[in-house]
């Protein structure tokens, strides 16, 4: 017990000086979360076997936990047990079942393990995990030995309530060598379990104990929001944070979650900068992190809020530079892990340090941040071309100063306005609006870039300044109701903009026109030619959760769909997430590339899609493999169905 | 009296123009101002040096550091810090500047300033944060020498057209401190002008379909004459032509007086990044390609065609 409180201190002592978070409002939510995901193990069980033998050990291991006490008053003195579960029935038959059950779990643990060997262990600490299941296996089993020698004793209150031990009590006497052996089974038990506990603050495990209050400390916005990083230059206070450069820089979720990680690789598997031969792999870069917390653990306690202890820069020495920018921030990893590590949020940190004290990113990355600070938007187009897309669409009203407060604003985005493959997709929403007698108002020449792309490149003084402009044209113009086209655009309105003063409810383009296609204003005609799959854009579907509405539309368009096998929840990114849009991709294979394969595999004719990031991604993919299979925004397929001339 | 240096880079045994950069700031900041040449040629830059401001020049021509990277000269210029102990030393951000002033400052122990665009005191130096957004001035701490790199250009050299005492060091270097050894040099082959330099620039796309088609512009852009060739960021990432011919966004950005498109598209993505060509000819079979629209001279035509003709009528009316 000392030792373990001895080892678990310095791990203490790093979480109590990390910053803190504040994340401690909504306790019903954190407390609901706590319910299902660690009591109830729901995303453990997103893997049907390894989540039916890891709930097996831990429902196994809240169940032996009195077995501790027994056995420690059971050493004592043999005739000493628990008060009343020490004598139940039902509580013998839960210790015997269980105890037979988690020897199973191990077994199956170590098949996963040693045969079946996924990829998603590489990398992983092979011999410690081999160490802590034995242990376990050791636990249990010299349980149901002491059992068995008690009841061969006959010292057990009900034998067959305990059908294995009693069946294993075969093996003993009864007599002076079975005495001897209930002691030193007993003791084995005991010091297996404290020996385990003393082990534990040192080694991955630890989560055991970290889990539970890492559920509690995640995010209860949607994983698309990002907490801002106020940067105010006049204060010139000394103590000013620009993101993560050394482990006192790193927050106390951020610590923990470090200290959570059990190495089991989910999250490198649904990886997909890993998946395309990247050296990023979330699982990697939280075990260089934590290796590094570790290793500096005394420097760190010792830190002075000022920091003048020395401690190495997290970047490159815990995790290269490369590992950083390969991210698409597309959250698949976060959305997997069981423990809930926010593996986004720390490399959009680690991000800021880069760019906002040290001007290190992908030197090809410039010009999208000289255009967002210069042009206010990521390719350095003048604003006047803004309505460009918008020739010949006499019905579409830029709004200027001064005009009343339109009932909904289109939201058009950078890519919208100036792409001339997403300005097909805005001329088919604002074509569709007016059909469907909707006023299709948008800002024109006064809207600017939202941020984003500078945001997730870590540029967040950037970030907050077009934050705070977009904000104050909003609100002026009275805006209320948002319809945002670009799912990037509909992340940070929706999510981030509150932060800044900006509240709107704001809705996505496909959520529009699906509620329109079910009050009948929008009314299809024939549906398209050939089957369709949907490409769900990371930012709105994983990030916010809107996977039925774009497939409302298409299903409303006529269209014949077929999914991906990787859809919804645990869709693959096309590559443009995270600021990757504006930089040259490394590895072995290209992430649109590895996504549009899985999408012309499907059979289908059409990839539709819902953001104009994805569609340049895919469709680029698409004429790199020289496919025929064509790429279409949801919209565009809808008004091809709905409207009487073919969309332009 | 305080003691300026400045670490004189030598390319190809020829003095880098930042050694007068950096030599123009040093004489701002102390009394007395010397520069450490090492490498082939470094005796022969002495006069140079001298006339740039430096009083002393430290020079070797010993081949051993042309034939290393960084570990002669930070063994060098560790020594003789040690035994002169200047007040701070003036580094060129360059690969080779970078490289040495770490493996110094391993070896010293004394402070490190990268990326500095001026060094306005001898314990200040001044950077740019917020990717160029913001300069702040730093406050250099720590030990002497103050090791400080100074950007490129990021002052105008101003020659004193003095002269400079000549001291040989020694290169005699201990095994453990030379590093790594060069095996080769190689340089990307590059034909005709810099991108962003050339009059006239010959770009490729996806509608090349291969690797071989840039011949063809190669044979256009010497019957030109001048001109560069250029690529899409399609036909890069189809490994076509290499990261260096790209243009756009996430390559480079281009102002030619005449930018000629073969088999481009004209996605946004390039466009950005030529779009401030004075004059853009695009040969195109798709007529509804967006290149079309923002060309001064659109051609709807197959470019295994258009091309071949065209450098065959340039080099008939050239005469060559």
């Amino acid at each position: 017990m000392v030792l373990f409180v001895r080892r678990a201190r310095p791990r203490l002592d790093v979480l109590r000086t990390a910053r803190p978070d504040g994340r401690t409002d909504e306790p019903g939510v954190r407390a609901r979360r706590e319910v299902v995901q660690v009591l109830g193990q729901r995303k453990l069980f997103q893997k049907a076997v390894p989540g039916v033998m890891h709930a097996t050990i831990f429902w196994g291991f809240l169940i032996l936990l009195p077995t501790i006490a027994e056995a420690m008053l059971a050493v004592i003195d043999p005739a000493w047990t628990l008060p009343y579960l020490g004598h139940a029935a039902w509580f013998a038959f839960l210790q015997d079942a269980f105890a037979a059950l988690v020897a199973i779990a191990v077994g199956v643990a170590f098949w996963i393990r040693k045969v079946q060997r996924p990829d998603r262990f590489r990398g992983s600490h092979m011999r410690e995990a081999d160490l802590i299941l034995l242990t376990i296996l050791g636990i249990v089993t010299s349980l149901l030995l002491w059992n068995a020698s008690r009841i061969a004793l006959g010292s057990a209150d009900h034998p067959s309530a305990a059908p294995v031990a009693n069946a294993l009590s075969g093996l003993f006497s009864g007599g002076r060598g079975t005495e001897v052996a209930e002691r030193i089974l007993v003791w084995t038990h005991l010091l297996l379990v404290l020996g385990f506990l003393t082990y534990l603050p040192r080694s991955k495990h630890l989560h055991i104990l970290t889990a539970a209050p890492n559920v509690y400390l995640a995010k209860n916005a949607p994983s698309g929001y990002l907490t801002p990083l106020r940067i105010d230059l006049d204060a010139a206070d000394a103590d000013v944070r620009f993101g993560a450069a050394v482990a006192t820089d790193l927050t106390r979720k951020q610590v923990l979650d470090l200290y959570s990680c059990t190495e089991c690789g989910r999250c490198q598997e649904v990886c997909p900068a890993w998946a395309t031969g990247k050296p990023l792999s979330p699982k990697l870069l939280i075990m260089g992190l934590r290796d590094q917390v570790v290793a500096e653990t005394s420097a760190i306690v010792a830190a002075t809020p000022s920091g003048t202890v020395e401690l190495q820069p997290l970047v490159p020495n815990a995790v290269t530079d490369e590992v950083v920018w390969d991210c698409v921030t597309c959250g698949a990893c976060v959305r997997e892990c069981p423990v809930d590590i926010e593996h986004v949020d720390t490399i959009v940190d680690l991000r800021r340090n880069l760019v906002m004290a040290e001007s290190r990113f992908p030197p090809e990355a410039g010009a999208m941040l000289r255009g967002v600070e210069t042009a206010e938007d990521p390719w350095g187009q003048p604003a006047s071309a803004r309505t460009d897309w918008a020739r010949g669409l006499d019905d579409v009203h830029v709004l200027e100063p001064g005009d009343p407060p339109p009932e909904v604003l289109f939201w058009v985005g950078c890519a919208g306005a100036f792409d001339e493959r997403a300005q097909a997709t805005t001329r088919s929403i604002a074509r569709l609006l007016i059909a469907a007698g909707v006023e299709v108002a948008i800002l024109g020449p006064r809207e600017r870039c939202t941020g984003d792309p500078a945001r997730r490149m870590g540029h967040e003084y950037l970030f907050q300044i077009l934050a705070e402009q977009n904000v104050e044209t909003l609100n002026g113009a009275g805006v209320t109701k948002i319809v945002a086209s670009c799912a990037h655009c509909f992340n940070t309105l929706a999510n981030e903009y509150p932060d800044y003063g900006g509240d709107y409810e704001v809705v996505h383009h496909t959520e529009l026109l699906s509620t329109l296609i079910r009050e009948g204003r929008l009314a299809p005609g024939a549906g398209a030619d050939g089957t369709v799959t949907y490409h769900d854009a990371c930012y709105l579907g994983r990030h916010n959760g809107r996977f039925d509405a774009p497939r409302e539309v298409l299903h409303g368009a006529g269209a014949a769909t077929v999914e991906m096998p990787r859809n919804r929840e645990r869709s693959f990114c096309c590559g443009a997430g995270g600021a990757r849009m504006w930089m040259e991709e490394g590895g072995d294979a290209r992430i649109n590339e590895t996504r549009f394969a899985e999408a012309a595999a499907t059979g289908a004719d059409t990839v539709a899609v819902a953001c104009p990031y994805c569609f340049v991604m895919l469709d680029d993919a698409a004429k790199a493999s020289g496919s025929s299979v064509r790429v279409a925004d949801v919209a565009t397929l809808l008004a091809a169905s709905v409207l009487p001339e073919p969309a332009t | 009296m305080t003691t300026a240096w400045v670490y004189a880079e030598l390319a190809g045994g020829v003095l880098d123009g930042s050694a007068a950069e950096l030599l123009t700031t040093a004489r701002t900041l102390a009394d007395e101002v010397a520069a450490i040449a090492l490498g082939p040629g470094a005796t022969a830059a002495a006069a140079d040096l001298g006339a740039a401001g430096a009083a002393t020049v430290y020079a070797s021509d010993d081949e051993v550091f042309a034939s290393h990277s960084g570990g002669p000269q930070a063994f060098v210029l560790g020594g003789l810090i040690e035994e002169h102990r200047p007040s701070i030393v003036l580094f060129p951000g360059s690969y080779e500047g970078r490289d040495v002033a770490g493996r110094v400052q391993a070896r010293t122990g004394s402070t490190l300033m990268a990326n500095a665009i001026a060094v306005p005191a001898i314990d200040r130096a001044r950077t740019e944060i917020f990717g160029g957004m913001t300069v702040v001035d730093v406050q250099l701490q720590g030990p002497e020498p103050h090791l400080v790199l100074v950007r490129p250009r990021s002052v105008t050299a101003e020659p004193t057209g003095g002269t400079a005492t000549i001291v040989a060091v020694p290169a005699e270097i201990p095994e453990a401190d030379l590093g790594a050894r060069l095996v080769e040099r190689h340089e990307e082959a590059a034909t005709g002008p810099k991108l962003e330099e050339a009059r006239v620039i010959v770009s490729g796309g996806r509608g090349l379909g291969g690797p071989d088609a840039f011949a063809m512009l190669d044979a256009l852009a010497s019957a030109i004459g001048g001109a560069a060739v250029g690529a899409s960021r399609a036909a890069v990432d189809a490994g076509w032509v290499p990261y260096s011919y790209q243009i756009g966004q996430t390559g480079k950005t281009v102002k030619p007086d005449v930018y000629i498109a073969a088999g481009i598209s004209g996605a946004l993505q390039h466009v950005v990044g030529m779009k401030g060509a004075k004059r853009i000819v695009a040969i195109n079979k798709d007529p509804e390609a967006p290149i079309l629209k923002m060309a001064d001279l659109g051609v709807v035509g197959d470019v295994f065609e258009v091309i071949p003709a065209l450098t065959e009528e340039i080099r008939r009316r050239s005469g060559s």
